[in-house]
């Protein structure tokens, strides 16, 4: 005589409508032999310029905002309306090369909320 | 199992230039139809719509082309036609411009369509016309040469080019 098994718990669905509208993508430029510098102007043109190969005049005019930008890390903050995320990531990830110099985009972390951007739980330190 | 989806876009290409005319051929606008969409939609884009991408119907004489794409694309080749601004031909550039003036699921929407639109033009036409293009397509239209709606409306604009 089996037992009955528990009574299937009963669930609901909650489906989260984005309000933000906006997602923010924390990333690092990375250079295959290093050593390479650009200034807050020079990343921009570098990630409109790979919108622009993928995606075309259409996804050049993404309104891709870099909200902060570290010149020694080669690390920024980006932000960018929810329906170009996959258009941005998609272009960053295909994106080999600058001035003949191999390189790639890490996106580290992303997220629909900058808040969640501050702290990473894998290099959290604990005391 | 899904059929193979397509969409048939017709457009029609205006140019202000006659000698334009000579230079609509399959190649000629397929190719300026993609170049638009490379400028347009980048890589991504071109890669798409180049999946089942072809020039299905053309007639120089009227400018009627029929672009056949992938249904999941249509949305990247109708954008980008209004960015192709001439027709390249052996070296030759020529000023136009596409108007899309349909987009059916099949050939035979697009061609129902064009029928309707043609008796529209016809009538536009012969409204244009002065009294000697009309002696013009009256002796035509005796000799029995208009039988095909296309011919009809070939010898139409030519009528009107010379009134």
């Amino acid at each position: 005589m089996a037992e009955p098994g528990p009574a299937p718990a009963a669930s609901d669905r909650l489906v989260l409508k984005n309000g933000s509208g906006h997602h923010y993508v924390k990333l690092r430029l990375e250079f295959q032999d290093g050593g390479m510098r650009l200034n807050a102007a020079h990343f921009k043109q570098l990630i409109l310029s790979a919108l622009k190969e993928l995606h075309g005049e259409v996804g050049a005019a993404l309104p891709v905002d870099v909200l902060t930008y570290e010149e020694k890390t080669l690390s920024a903050i980006l932000r960018v309306p929810s329906s170009g995320l996959v258009k941005l990531w998609s272009a960053l990830t295909l994106l080999g090369s600058y001035q003949n110099r191999k390189c790639a985009f890490r996106v580290i972390q992303t997220s629909p909320f900058l808040l969640a951007l501050s702290g990473n739980s894998r290099e959290l330190l604990l005391d | 199992r899904a059929a193979l989806r397509c969409r048939y876009l017709l457009c029609e290409i205006v140019s202000e230039d006659p000698r334009c005319r000579q230079c609509i051929d399959e190649r000629a606008v397929g190719a300026a139809a993609k170049d638009a969409v490379a400028r347009t939609h980048g890589d991504y884009g071109l890669a798409c719509c180049s999946i089942s991408f072809t020039v299905k119907y053309l007639n120089a004489y009227t400018g009627i082309v029929l672009l056949r794409c992938r249904k999941d694309f249509y949305r990247l080749l109708w954008s980008a036609l209004p960015f192709v601004t001439y027709l390249e031909n052996r070296n030759q550039r020529y000023s136009c411009f596409f108007n899309t003036l349909h987009v059916g699921g099949t050939i035979r929407t697009c061609q129902k369509f064009l029928v309707q639109y043609n008796r529209k033009q016809l009538l536009l036409l012969l409204h244009n016309c002065t009294s000697e293009g009309k002696q013009l397509l009256h002796s035509y239209i005796l000799k029995g040469a208009l039988l095909h709606m296309d011919f009809v409306l070939c010898c139409m604009m030519h009528v009107f080019h010379f009134s």
